[in-house]
């Protein structure tokens, strides 16, 4: 009863505030293939993402990490002596990647004016990148400093574990590979996974931040440096059903503390379900919060959600700091949550509570250049509205009692565990 | 630069007849130099609207020392002469106490999916709520009304000394901001920068629900507010601030503070080993001084492309360096860390002397290039925004704040020579050096 009331009152005072605006992407044509360019012109920097479909789920069984060294390779491919990614900024700008299940993003941000000299340099690299034993030497060593980052997050660790479990083939490889897995691709693997999965009819570019004639310009140059070649279709990626009692996976790493992590099928953007996925997981997130005077840094936090929503189909994890929980208690909390939601609907003034933190969330979700450019791409990756991303907030306000009850039996009962604890004699 | 060397985004203005410098690197020409504005209630306030924005930032900064207000009182068992820790635990306990309107700050907040933050520093705080567009009239009805006429009750101060306690330790263990803190009080020998952010658990746990109702009444009154407002906003949302009668009419001015003279090195006892080198560099408004050394520290220590971290090669080290922008004087803060620490240090002392000479022209121009994006690549964000305006307004010179034109015309017009004398003038004293060991674990008798 003390929720609804609070819940009444705090739909009270916030009953006359404004509506966001809704933003609007253009689509430009850049001569076979697109730029999806989202306008702000408040900022004088301009962020620019390649998309091309040569993720994870490209490789074949023996191919791990194969995605990332071939990216890796191109920002460390020498221009004038110097690594790609080098040479951007030192005329400027930054150049990153990243290795997503079903796409590799490049993304380039600088001041609007210098964007065509940045691009120019991306695009020279991208039509011709080094896979010399030089090159690749560079990109292992690269690869492997982001290796070590993510081996010593155990939330990382135990997301892997339940991916790997989860997805079927390339897509459950670890983003990065591992290094005994890079230390086995010669020049020819990468040269040869460059030529047949980079190739200008799948790849699009996404644009955020002060754009105009210069980054339409510097769209065009990197579309334009991507292989020519048709659309290469991608299987569906495949998943396993998870068993009526969950599976357990137990590894021991340099971890200060004890985690764990749950993993669940979750709906994608694209799903009639998304709306609800993201109340429950404001609900999930609450149970395991403690009170605070402030939001706390993460390692302070005793647990969390990631919902991997770069992928379809989605996952979603749920993690808890054994330094700041018991864990038998967050899970026995986590457990009642999710029979209760899915036992019998929740009322209408509980579910109002969590479909407004959820609304309020989801404005938070990206809020970075390259995060902003990285929301238009992925919803274009998974065939949807460039938008897509903008019209969530309507569905959360949409969900029904019923659909998080439905979401909650659907998805939410049945998971894996991933058990990341301290290595014998270690702190923790 | 702000404290966290957080830049701003860009409101630049391309002036016409701008010197040639100026017109090499012109960025988008969007808004005249930012101002405050008064309000009716005393507060000051800038609004830096940005529709195109997924989220808004609302900023309430506060001239208000650290370590409390009393700095002269007589130390003693029963009165410390000051009170370190202090404005983090008074912010944050009206953040968690139950206002008339019967919702914390802090869980209303929480309630609309935002993100509620306190940073402190040794002579300011800053309270930020990062929230959707919609909710931004409430918050700011909400912050105002809360610390202009701040109710301080028993479980709020219980929650905010546990949070307190938990973030010293916190940054305890963090060796840049562990050094930095040491240096920063290694560098006076009295005032706020003196008594510093980071305490012991145990400190805070002796501060009393009293000192907190006393300090936030006369630190939070709207006189001695500033509210930023920036990202999806409309100015109309100052328009539901709160007011509060009788509160006193004037800001409090910054604490002064005595410069501790040259002095041997410093060692301390602590939770990380670290050195730091420390210097006072020009206040807030030299600002062509002030521009050189926020270049220079860019030049030197940018992640992966700065002068010392290319020459640190492999070495197993982290190093940070920093011109923080205080109203005066500023402050050049360098920190080393890491196995190979004193393995770099001669590194970065031979770095630093060198940058007395100029440049290289073609070095200086790539360098710059680097410096100013890095600058707007800080201020993406409508939280990063309202860091940088607010940090600029409260240390005495909102528009210089490196979200206007006028930064970025400063920095157009370094020269090498430029940069290279004023590090002479302020980089080739005798640095403050601060070396911060563990403490050994107490020997204990072995359990039978």
């Amino acid at each position: 009863m003390r929720a609804a009331v609070a819940a009444l009152a705090l739909a009270t005072i916030f009953s006359l505030a404004a509506r966001r605006a809704e933003p609007a992407t253009a689509v430009v044509d850049l001569g076979g293939s697109r730029a999806y360019v989202r306008s702000d012109p408040g900022l004088a920097l301009c962020g620019i993402a390649l998309f091309v479909r040569a993720g994870l789920d490209r490789q074949a069984g023996d191919q791990s990490g194969l995605a990332a060294l071939v990216a890796q390779s191109i920002a460390s491919t020498p221009v004038n002596a110097v690594p790609l990614a080098d040479a951007v900024t030192a005329r400027g700008g930054s150049l990153e990647y990243a290795v997503s299940p079903q796409y590799v993003r490049f993304y380039l941000e600088g001041p609007a004016g210098e964007l065509p000299a940045l691009a120019a340099l991306v695009a020279g690299v991208l039509s011709a990148p080094s896979f010399d034993p030089a090159t690749l030497g560079a990109a292992r060593t690269a690869l492997a400093g982001r290796i070590a980052d993510d081996e010593r997050d155990p939330r990382r660790v135990g997301l892997q574990m339940l991916r790997a479990s989860h997805y079927i083939g390339g897509a459950g490889m670890p983003a990065l590979g591992t290094n005994s897995s890079l230390a086995g691709f010669a020049p020819a693997d990468a040269q040869s996974f460059f030529h047949q999965w980079y190739v200008r009819g799948d790849a699009f570019v996404t644009v955020v931040g002060q754009t105009g004639a210069a980054s339409d310009a510097a769209s065009r140059m990197l579309a334009a440096a991507v292989p020519p070649g048709p659309p290469v279709p991608a299987a569906p990626i495949a998943t396993r059903e998870f068993l009526a009692q969950p599976k357990r996976l137990v590894t021991r790493r340099d971890v200060y503390a004890p985690f764990v992590v749950l993993g669940f099928a979750a709906p994608s953007l694209g799903d009639p379900d998304f709306g609800a996925a993201l109340v429950m997981r404001t609900m999930l997130t609450e149970v395991l919060e403690q009170n605070s005077a402030l939001t706390p840094p993460l390692l302070l936090r005793p647990g969390g959600t990631v919902y991997g929503y770069d992928t379809v189909p989605a996952f979603m994890t749920v993690w808890l700091n054994g330094g700041r929980i018991d864990p038998t208690e967050g899970l026995a909390s986590l457990d009642a949550v999710l029979k209760r939601a899915a036992a019998q609907p929740l009322t209408a003034a509980i579910v109002a509570r969590f479909k407004g933190r959820a609304r309020g969330e989801w404005a938070l979700e990206n809020l970075s250049l390259e995060e902003r450019t990285w929301e238009l791409g992925n919803a274009v990756a998974q065939g949807l509205d460039a938008d897509a991303a903008a019209h969530v907030d309507e569905a959360i306000g949409q969900v029904t009692p019923a659909d998080l009850q439905r979401v909650a039996k659907r998805y939410f009962q049945r998971f894996d565990v991933a058990l990341v604890l301290p290595r014998e004699g270690s702190g923790g | 630069m702000t404290q966290k060397a957080a830049l701003v985004a860009a409101f630049l203005f391309a002036l016409p007849g701008l010197p040639a410098a100026a017109a090499q690197r012109s960025f988008a020409p969007l808004t005249p130099e930012p101002s405050l504005q008064p309000a009716p209630s005393g507060m000051m306030y800038g609004v830096l609207p940005d529709p195109a924005q997924p989220t808004a930032a609302v900023s309430l900064w506060y001239r208000a020392p650290a370590a409390g207000f009393d700095v002269s009182a007589p130390a003693g068992p029963s009165h410390a002469a000051t009170l370190p820790g202090l404005s983090r635990l008074a912010a944050l306990t009206v953040a968690a106490s139950t206002p008339i309107t019967g919702t914390p700050l802090a869980r209303l907040v929480q309630s609309v999916g935002g993100r509620f933050s306190v940073s402190t520093y040794p002579d300011s705080v800053a309270i930020t709520i990062l929230v959707s567009p919609e909710h931004v009239n409430a918050v700011v009805r909400a912050v105002t009304a809360d610390y202009f006429a701040p109710v301080i009750d028993a479980a709020g101060f219980a929650l905010a000394q546990r949070d307190v306690a938990e973030d010293a330790i916190y940054r305890s263990y963090d060796p840049p901001d562990a050094v930095e803190d040491a240096l920063e009080s290694a560098l006076f020998s009295d005032g706020p920068f003196h008594d510093g952010t980071i305490v012991e658990p145990k400190t805070i746990a002796a501060l009393t629900i009293d000192h907190v109702r006393a300090y936030a009444e006369r630190a939070f009154r709207p006189a001695n507010a500033i509210l930023i407002l920036t990202g999806n906003v409309d100015a109309s949302a100052i328009d539901g601030a709160a007011t509060r009668d009788g509160a006193l009419p004037s800001p409090e001015l910054l604490t002064r503070q005595s410069p501790a003279s040259p002095g041997p090195a410093v060692q301390h006892t602590a939770n990380v080993e670290g050195t730091g080198l420390g210097w006072a560099g020009p206040a807030i408004s030299d600002e062509a001084s002030a521009t050189a050394l926020d270049f220079t520290a860019d030049a030197l220590f940018a992640p992966k492309t700065g002068i010392v971290q290319r020459a640190l090669g492999a070495l197993n080290v982290e190093v940070t360096g920093k011109f923080v922008t205080y109203h005066d004087p500023g402050l050049f803060l360098v920190t080393i860390s890491g196995a190979d620490a004193k393995a770099a240090l001669p590194i970065v002392q031979r770095a630093i002397a060198h940058a007395a000479s100029p440049m290289n022209a073609a070095v200086f121009a790539s360098a710059r290039a680097g410096f100013e994006y890095r600058l707007l690549s800080d201020l993406e964000t409508p939280a990063e925004l309202a860091d940088t305006f607010g940090w600029y307004a409260v240390e005495g010179n909102f528009a210089y704040a490196p979200a206007g034109s006028r930064y970025f015309h400063v920095a157009a017009e370094l020269t090498p020579q430029i940069v290279a004398r004023t590090v002479a003038r302020y980089l080739t004293a005798s640095p403050a050096v601060v070396t911060l060991v563990r403490a050994r674990p107490a020997a204990t008798s072995k359990p039978s």
